[in-house]
């Protein structure tokens, strides 16, 4: 019995796309996300530290890796090589962290003869690494080939100010007078938000939306309301209603209140747990 | 008959229009109800999550939108020589393309509209930003797509009206309709290049010029591309539907009919594909420019390996193409003196696609990688590099080049006096061209990859400039030839058939997979260095989620594909022979398709 046409030319085309993410299964499978922040301003981290930290940076978020190597020419762009001895060479009246930093800042402002003027600002986007990032990635160049001298202060403090795509395309930060650290004992005492929400790794409820990146996938806003009035906020999509006290305008003070908002809007991801769909 | 095709069309529109209505309102109504006057970034698709949500509806909305843009480009111009030649097998091929898009097009725009309420319900800032940029060309598009819905239906249903001394009113119809296609394909594409190579906005992501957030690095080279991209998916898909009527057909007349506009899908498709990695290569070398970071994430970071299955795909997608036109050779009498070429011309042809799947780093195990000494493999590692794979991509469409070449020659004897010399030149430019390809592939594994890039100009001008110049001889040189017999349309192998619905998927696979890429390159950017992705779903997922991805994607849309193409055979069933456009008898009677 011969079988129908249909199904004839829908086994081929079934086996062909069955080989074709056959294959795309079985290669390498790299994911691609967003790099962390670093922050180092409280100032407390030692040399080795900074530039491992600023290796790490030139590996990742930096993509310095992509045009640059260390120790092998003939790349699109120089040779990091020994860069931390030649730095201090490179331009009259510049010391060697001064040059990294331009270098890095303000890379158009000295180009070096046989390499085209490709290199994008660090500090902007799409790399847009923060003041820290700078401070840390300067580090690590100069250990290469030189002693590591540079401080924070060093770094100019409009460094990474255009943050991560600045403007009115972005989510603008907001800073609040209130301790996390306090906020994020609410969270696990007196709130009891714990016992629905989770938080990386804190936290084992999930009768409400897991929080790891609430600040990341909502505006202050929304949280502060959220926290004062659960109900006329809205319910996430796949999570019952009515659950969320509306009591805790009552029950916290204005300080608990500030901090607790002050600890979720630093709930950004970063090692938390892995998220849920869900938000609130 | 008609009025059957129209009750089809109607519930087929009610069907889906509902469809997409609750579709879309479903997972949108409580959480909008809910959270009305506050401003939120993101809002999750239920179960699938937004970014998935988004990905396969622009998608199949892409793939169909490619189909209604790209068919109307070469069923115009299978009309007009119609017209000219006054050859009425033409005018049915224009008329049968054309019925294709016809009950395509309203799922297209149900689809958009589809992808319209996603990105308003589940990225309402990104989408208030973009709304905010390009808030004038929403008009110019809708204004557009009405005049093109308005045009495309008066060509179609037009065509018995506007014949005979008003054909050239029904052409223009036709030409009208590509222009307006065309306008609508390149606002569309202003949108999401810009997502890709944002212009026309200072830091801030402040507006300052709309035309150069139009116009910004990589909107011409996708306009190209895509306009060239949907030639090729307009007409593998319609040789698709023909080989399915050859396949299903039961009268020698029908398989004859169908294995010719079987063939003409493949020409069309083949033509335009042989100039798409030219195109490929400006887009690539915009997107350096816009962005080194950018364009070396995309060619040497973890979108690398993309480039191997691409490889594979294109590999296959040239193979079935010769593959197709060898088969074809065999119903054309005097073919038989080129048959010895064919077993030569496919070692070129898997050469060619090995040295271009071959990755550059290996996936091996710790013993494997000691004993070869890295990643690297010693002889294999010199063929995953781009010097190796632009060599192989450029013989490869030359090679593809010559057996159309054999191909349309088979049954033609030149009575040219110059024929001898014109062969000639021919042969030394297929042999010089070949030279200019290899010596430069060589030549960049000696230079740093700054001076190497630019090789890659000169491999493409000398393949370019052999197809112009020994088409340009050939066309001369067998006009009015000595036939040595008439094209038996209908007397192909039957896998020929199979091989055209093989070359269908495989396209519609490989534009899903760049899709991905055009979307991957980006990162975690919903505007590349202007909006970042903050939602939990940022960033790119590995190839194998995507494939997976793709292959749903590939499902959907053939599902729907064939329930128009069922579609559009209705209008041909039981008194079609008494349809005013009825079909011509081509069997053995075409002895010059092209």
């Amino acid at each position: 019995m011969r079988l129908p046409v249909v199904v004839r030319i829908s086994v081929l085309g079934l086996a062909a796309m069955g080989v074709y993410t056959y294959y795309a299964n079985s290669i390498p499978q790299i994911q691609l996300k967003p790099p962390q922040q670093l922050s180092l301003e409280s100032g407390k981290v030692t040399n080795e530290q900074l530039v491992k930290a600023g290796e790490g940076i030139f590996h990742g978020k930096g993509t310095c890796e992509v045009c640059h190597r260390i120790g092998q020419p003939g790349s699109r762009a120089p040779d990091l090589a020994g860069v931390g001895a030649r730095a201090a060479k490179r331009k009259t009246g510049l010391s060697g962290k001064a040059y990294i930093m331009e270098a890095l800042l303000d890379p158009g402002a000295y180009v070096v003869e046989g390499f085209p003027n490709i290199m994008p600002k660090a500090d902007k986007p799409p790399i847009g690494l923060n003041r820290s990032e700078v401070w840390a990635i300067t580090a690590f160049l100069e250990s290469l080939g030189g002693t590591v001298d540079v401080t924070l202060d060093d770094i100019p403090k409009t460094a990474g100010s255009g943050g991560a795509g600045g403007g009115s395309a972005q989510v603008v930060e907001l800073k609040l007078p209130g301790d996390a650290q306090a906020g994020q004992a609410v969270f696990m005492g007196k709130g009891g938000c714990f016992a629905c929400h989770k938080v990386g790794p804190a936290g084992t409820g999930t009768v409400g939306p897991d929080l790891s990146q609430i600040a990341k996938i909502q505006t202050p806003e929304y949280i502060m309301g959220k926290v004062l009035d659960p109900a006329a906020m809205g319910t996430v999509a796949g999570f019952p209603p009515h659950v969320m006290p509306q009591t805790f305008g009552q029950t916290l003070t204005a300080k608990e209140y500030v901090d607790l908002v002050s600890f979720l809007l630093t709930l950004k991801g970063g090692s938390a747990a892995p998220t849920t769909q869900g938000k609130k | 008959m008609v009025t059957r095709e129209k009750d089809a069309r109607f519930g087929f529109f009610l069907f889906f229009f509902l469809g997409a209505v609750v579709l879309a309102l479903f997972p949108v109504a409580p959480t909008l109800a809910q959270e009305a006057g506050k401003e939120v970034a993101y809002r999750a698709f239920p179960l699938l999550g937004s970014k998935l949500a988004v990905w396969v509806i622009a998608q199949i909305h892409l793939n169909f939108a490619a189909f209604i843009l790209g068919v109307p480009v070469f069923s115009v111009i299978i009309e007009i020589v119609g017209w000219r030649t006054k050859d009425p097998k033409y005018d049915w091929l224009a008329h049968e393309f054309v019925k294709l898009i016809i009950s395509a097009f309203s799922i297209t725009a149900l689809l958009g509209g589809l992808l319209l309420f996603i990105l308003v319900g589940f990225y309402p800032k990104l989408w208030s930003y973009m709304s905010g940029i390009f808030f004038p060309t929403f008009w110019m598009y809708g204004i557009l797509f009405f005049l093109e819905t308005f045009t495309v239906y008066l060509w179609y249903y037009g065509w018995e009206w506007l014949s005979g001394p008003k054909k050239w009113i029904h052409v223009s119809l036709g030409v009208l309709s590509n222009l307006f296609g065309t306008a609508i394909l390149f606002v569309a594409n202003a949108w999401v290049t810009f997502m890709v190579s944002p212009k026309g906005i200072d830091e801030a992501g402040n507006l300052q010029s709309l035309w150069q957030a139009i116009d910004n690095p990589t909107w011409m080279p996708i306009n190209v591309h895509r306009l060239l991209a949907n030639v090729v998916f307009g007409g593998i898909i319609a040789a698709a539907y023909a080989a399915y009527r050859f396949l299903s057909a039961t009268t020698e007349e029908e398989r004859a009919r169908y294995d010719w506009m079987g063939y003409m899908g493949n020409f069309v498709a083949i033509s335009a594909f042989l100039v798409l990695p030219f195109a490929g290569y400006y887009l690539g070398r915009e997107i350096y420019a816009f962005n080194q970071t950018m364009g070396i994430t995309m060619m040497g970071g973890f979108l690398s390996w993309l480039w191997i299955i691409q490889a594979i795909l294109i590999g296959i997608l040239f193979i079935c193409s010769n593959y197709y036109l060898w088969l074809g050779m065999e119903r054309i009498p005097g073919s038989e003196r080129y048959r010895r070429y064919i077993p030569y011309l496919l070692m070129v042809l898997a050469f060619g696609f090995m040295v271009w799947a071959t990755p550059r780093s290996m996936v091996v195990t710790l013993a494997e990688s000691r004993a070869m000494g890295g990643t690297y493999h010693p002889i294999l590692g010199f063929l995953g590099v781009m010097s190796a794979k632009n060599t192989a991509v450029n013989i490869l469409i030359l090679t593809t080049f010559l057996s159309f070449l054999l191909y349309r020659r088979a049954n033609r004897l030149s009575t040219k006096s110059w024929a001898g010399t014109g062969m000639t030149v021919q042969w030394a430019t297929f042999g010089i061209a070949a030279s200019i390809v290899i010596f430069f592939g060589v030549y960049g594994y000696f230079v740093d990859s700054i001076v190497r890039i630019g090789f890659s100009v000169y491999q493409v001008l000398a393949v370019l400039g052999t197809i112009v110049l020994v088409m340009a001889i050939d066309i001369p040189m067998f006009r009015g030839a000595k036939s040595t017999g008439t094209i038996r349309w209908g007397k192909i192998a039957p896998r020929s058939q199979y091989v055209l619905i093989l070359l269908a998927v495989t396209f519609t696979w490989l534009m899903g997979l760049m899709g991905f890429a055009r979307a991957a390159i980006r990162q975690y950017w919903h505007i590349f260095g202007v909006m970042q992705d903050t939602s939990p779903e940022a960033g790119a997922p590995a190839l194998g989620y995507a494939a997976n991805v793709i292959s749903g994607v590939t499902i959907v849309f053939w599902l729907l594909v064939m329930f128009i193409f069922w579609l559009a055979s209705l209008g041909d069933r039981g008194k079609a022979r008494a349809h005013e456009h009825a079909a011509p008898v081509v069997a053995g009677g075409v002895g010059d398709p092209e």
